[in-house]
């Protein structure tokens, strides 16, 4: 029941298609694909029906009609700038071969499209910055909370800081994390920029605590008896972490890591938007300042991207929790 | 008597909120190479603290165990377990269960195909031939056991300790195993200090049955040899007046002499010093 | 002897080094830019024009620059970025350059060679507020005559003081045009618009206000108006044309009426940057006059297509309409009460690009005028500071490489061999007050309201 494979839930569609479907089936799917599009139906009418009565300075606010009109247009605007790239390159290259001919020391350096991102640009630089950051807080988190449950010294002594951390707004941490990076951070010719910079570790800052607090609670957890397994082996205390500590807690920590990525998401959109950060967030908050006639259409695009970004992160790390953890009850929903 | 295993004076007191909880008090036992034996008493009489100062995961805070000459001061696979409920790691099949204790114990020893044979071996000795690429979760209660055993069996203890091996067992399953554990401890002459509470299951087994008192302060009140012949057999042993005298004599222990009144002691206890 | 010969031999590095350095070649041609990844800042306005311009019409690149233009979300975070490296180069207020190197706010070096437009601003007040002012402004066939001056919203403000309610405004800045424009206005009214006493801790600009005025960014004016947290403000374009298509405010005048051909947004660097790459900065210059001219090329005929590029979501992002509004040569005040105001925008004309130094002692007098310059200086340290912030010796470079080319005329141009950086004593200013830069303090005698 924990693992979906294929044939389970095809069944009820393989019964209707042979027309020989019975009860359970057919209430199989209704719960699976009518109720949901009933659900969304519903939804969008009420939407349609209540935009058509708020009046913004910005015009009517948008109903589904229009963001998917917008939705359109982005994509349009995506292409051209797509197209306006290649023109870029090709003037790029005359303009190498003149300055070759005139300056023939010259090294010739081949440049990316300067042009303004896109929304697909944008939502690109996104989710590179949630991974990165995203990635970066693991990389922390997970050997940090193995310390933490293993030495109950140690966490005796960390606890204090994170319940003191962990609650702190991204707003909060954004400033200093500029400031620092800034500071840190002055090499002329950057390999990544500082805004990059500046959103990765606000995004890190945020959503470490999930993954270190659950990875933490897994390892303190392990079972009594498979710590007498490991006394009785002999395990060294490497042995030990990895073969019995580190899978034992992998539940837990999963569980930890998909609140972290969702946090991480969340984060990262509201410090885009308030440091100016490529991305998402700086999308919506330049169509909010620019309080055109379709920007609130263009934002509500972008909101739905937002919400269906955040739901494919947490399903491809339900998938991954679902491939890599022994325990199936743990990764149901 | 040859001795392979000496408890002399083990006392083991915790410390509690409420003060020291002295559990066992100067347990004497020796056991010869290749024995069986018994450890019965009713619960909390404290057969399973003993059993786990012979294993080394507690010290003794009186006397001490010595095995073959060592005093035994750590847990280790010269003696190893059989935990109650199987503790098989859920998230490794049955063969790698077994695996991970022959690399631990014959990694220096063994070749790799040696080790995979031997494991094998061990798998095939409790019946699991059939299911060794299986999870824990995909098999019974009865075959977890079974791999707990082999798994034990397989670093080729000096001694082999088992906690209620089959208490959480049906009645079935049960008297299989024990027919298997009979088999096995035939062929390889394997000391064995195995904990129960079931009389039938201790006089079907055992070369001697050690009745403990009650708690506080428990220690061993009689010593039962069962000198039944081997191989023995559960269903021509119904009527043989050795086999009823014996059960006879533990049963009387059991609810005349050691008529359970003591509540039952904390469970949360820890040990008064941990190094003796 | 030995350390002679080394040291000669590195004189003679030096200054070979120094000629092959040299920005601009014998032939009038500019060296190759230092550097070519350049990214500039701006904020959503109308007049980020020229930057938008010199890009979609590659003249960032004929320059061999290769820009990439970040829309900024205030005055501040901008020129922090220009102050930290972040951005190689900003649209800014006339007042940031100065502001920031006589230490007014944040203490950096930034310099101008370019000046990016002439006007461009208004002041809008609510729809409330409009309607109580009306009473007061003089009118002729039924309209009112413009410009209005600020008498008619002082007895306004007196009701609303009286009532218990301070009357606020907004601008965008501390050092921005807009407050200087907007204080300008009021005090012409008789209306005190506040001091600064940076000298005793306090930058609110309150002291003595009978309007208070407060810092809001620009694309976020008309929404701060509808919500009444201000009840009028002072802006560029497409701003206050955005709250008259909204229905939320009526602009009353333009900073034209307040002082035709008034100086306004600059292009800034700092000067860290300037002399780290001064070839660079040159072609920067040369491709922002070409876009300028472009802008106003033809009586403005270039003006739609402009401001199609404008209205794109990564430049000023309003509707078409709105932008087409001002840029075009005309100004809604009341809604459909369009009026020419060909001048509203001035990009070209009249030599806006050139960053003359009486431009800048104008911004210096109102930094004075209102405290933000916290003591009496003498007539020299205003002549001292516009000369160290205002480059039209980097100016003058670029615009001889373009005559060179043949891309522009030397008529463009003023002319330079006998241009001493000072536009003539200047009237057209709402109270009639003449300004001339080369006496700063004498200016400022002539004030009713504010410091001397």
């Amino acid at each position: 029941m924990a693992t979906l494979t294929a044939p389970q839930w095809m069944a009820p569609y393989q019964a209707l298609i042979k027309g020989q479907i019975n009860r359970s089936q057919m209430q199989a799917i209704l719960r699976q694909v009518l109720w949901p599009v009933m659900g969304i139906a519903v939804f969008l009418l009420m939407w349609q029906l209540a935009a058509s009565h708020i009046d913004t300075s910005l015009g009517k606010f948008p109903g589904p009609a229009a963001v998917w009109e917008q939705m359109g247009n982005l994509v349009d605007e995506h292409q051209q700038a797509r197209q306006r790239e290649a023109a870029f390159h090709e003037r790029q290259e005359k303009y190498i071969a003149m300055r070759l001919a005139q300056d023939p020391d010259w090294v010739p350096v081949h440049r990316d499209y300067t042009g303004a991102p896109t929304f697909f640009d944008q939502i690109g630089t996104s989710l590179i910055t949630v991974m990165s950051g995203f990635l970066l807080a693991s990389v922390i988190a997970i050997p940090l909370g193995i310390v933490i449950g293993l030495s109950s010294t140690v966490h005796a002594a960390m606890n204090p800081l994170i319940q003191l951390f962990k609650p702190v707004s991204p707003l909060a941490w954004l400033p200093l994390v500029t400031m620092v990076v800034s500071a840190l951070y002055t090499s002329s010719d950057p390999m990544v920029a500082k805004s990059f910079l500046n959103s990765m570790f606000t995004v890190t800052l945020c959503c470490l605590w999930p993954t270190l607090l659950n990875t933490a609670v897994g390892v303190t957890s392990v079972s009594q008896d498979l710590l007498n397994v490991s006394r009785v082996l002999r395990l060294s205390a490497l042995a030990h972490v990895r073969k019995i500590v580190l899978p034992s807690a992998l539940p837990m920590m999963f569980t930890g890591l998909r609140l972290s990525l969702g946090i991480a998401w969340m984060v990262l959109i509201a410090a885009e938007m308030l440091a100016q950060n490529p991305g998402l967030g700086k999308f919506v908050w330049d169509e909010f300042q620019n309080g055109s006639s379709q920007s609130l259409s263009r934002i509500m695009v972008a909101v739905v991207v937002i919400g269906l970004i955040g739901f494919l992160l947490d399903r491809l790390m339900l998938m991954l929790q679902r491939a890599l953890v022994w325990d199936k009850t743990s990764a149901q929903r | 008597m040859k001795t392979l295993l000496e408890l002399s004076n083990v006392g083991m007191a915790f410390d509690t909120p409420k003060g020291t909880f002295e559990a066992l008090r100067e347990v004497n036992l020796k056991i010869a190479p290749g024995e069986f034996v018994s450890l019965i008493g009713h619960s909390g009489c404290g057969k399973s603290t003993v059993l786990n100062i012979v294993a080394g995961l507690l010290q003794a805070t009186d006397g001490g165990v010595i095995l073959d000459r060592h005093e035994v001061n750590e847990p280790g696979p010269e003696r190893a377990v059989v935990f109650q409920n199987h503790s098989l790691l859920p998230w490794l099949t049955a063969f790698e269960n077994v695996e991970l204790a022959v690399k631990q114990v014959f990694r220096k020893s063994k070749s790799k195909q040696e080790m995979r044979d031997w494991v094998a071996h061990n798998l095939e000795l409790v019946h699991m031939a059939h299911a060794m690429h299986k999870k824990p979760e995909e098999i019974s209660g009865g075959m977890k056991q079974r791999v707990g055993i082999a798994r034990a069996l397989a670093m080729q203890p000096q001694v082999l300790l088992m906690d209620e091996p089959f208490g959480a067992l049906d009645a079935l399953t049960r008297a299989h195993l024990q027919d298997s554990l009979m088999d096995i401890h035939r062929q390889l002459g394997t000391t064995v200090i195995m904990i129960t509470h079931d009389v039938d299951e201790a006089v079907l087994l055992s070369d001697r049955i050690v009745m403990m008192t009650n708690g506080p302060a428990a220690t061993i009140g009689e010593i039962l040899p069962v000198e039944l012949p081997r191989p023995r057999d559960r269903l021509a042993l119904a009527d043989h007046p050795t086999y009823n005298r014996c059960r006879q004599r533990v049963l009387q222990f059991l609810y005349e002499k050691q008529r359970k009144v003591a509540p039952l002691p904390r469970r949360d206890t820890t040990p008064v010093r941990r190094q003796a | 002897m030995r350390a002679i010969k080394q040291g000669l031999g590195r004189l003679m590095a030096a200054l070979l080094m120094s000629t092959l350095s040299l920005p601009v070649l014998a032939d009038g041609t500019v060296g190759w830019p230092e550097k070519a990844d350049l990214k500039f800042g701006f904020i959503k306005l109308t007049d980020m024009a020229p930057l938008a311009i010199a890009y979609e019409k590659g003249y960032f690149e004929d320059e061999g620059l290769f820009v990439t233009l970040e829309a900024q979300a205030n005055w501040k975070v901008l020129l922090d970025r220009v102050i930290d490296g972040e951005l190689d180069g900003a649209h800014m207020l006339a007042g940031q350059p100065l502001g920031a190197t006589i230490g007014y706010g944040t203490k950096a070096h930034i310099i101008t060679a370019f000046s990016m437009d002439l006007n461009g601003n208004g002041i809008t007040v609510s729809n409330d507020v409009w309607q109580a002012m009306k009473a007061h402004v003089p009118m002729k066939d039924g309209k009112p005559v413009h410009p209005i001056k600020a008498d008619a919203l002082k007895p306004v403000v007196e009701q609303y003081r009286k009532d218990g309610k301070p009357f606020k405004m907004g601008m965008v800045f501390p050092v921005s045009t807009h407050n200087y424009e907007l204080r300008y206005w009021l005090a012409a009214g008789g209306l005190n618009p506040g001091y600064y006493a940076p000298d005793k801790g306090d930058t609110s600009g309150q002291r003595q206000a009978d309007v208070l005025l407060s810092v809001t960014p620009p694309p976020q004016m008309p929404a701060t108006l509808e919500a009444g947290t201000i009840y009028g403000y002072c802006v560029g374009e497409p701003w206050n044309q955005q709250a008259v298509f909204k229905g939320i405010g009526v602009p009353v005048v333009t900073d034209y009426g307040i002082w035709k051909n008034n100086p306004e947004k600059v292009f800034g660097v700092s000067k860290t940057w300037a002399d780290q790459y001064p070839n660079t900065h040159i072609h920067v210059v040369k491709a922002l006059i070409r876009a300028a001219k472009w802008l106003d090329e033809n009586n403005n005929a270039n003006r739609p297509e402009a401001v199609k590029i404008l209205s794109r979501p990564n430049y000023v992002g309003a509707d078409y309409d709105v932008i087409a509004n001002s840029m075009t040569g005309t100004f809604e005040y009341e809604k459909g009460d369009t009026r020419p105001v060909p001048d509203f925008n001035v990009f070209f004309r009249y030599h806006a690009t050139y960053p003359f130094y009486s431009d800048a002692i104008w911004y210096l007098t109102q930094m004075r005028r209102w405290g933000q310059i916290s003591e009496h200086k003498p007539d020299s340290w205003y002549m001292d500071v516009a000369k160290s912030v205002y480059r039209p010796d980097i100016y003058e470079k670029a615009a001889r490489a373009l005559i060179a080319e043949g891309k522009m005329s030397a008529g463009d141009f003023p002319d330079f061999d006998n241009e001493d950086g000072f536009k003539p004593p200047q009237t057209g200013f709402i109270d009639d007050i003449t300004y001339d830069g080369h006496q700063p303090n004498a200016y400022l005698a002539k004030f009713p309201i504010g410091l001397k």
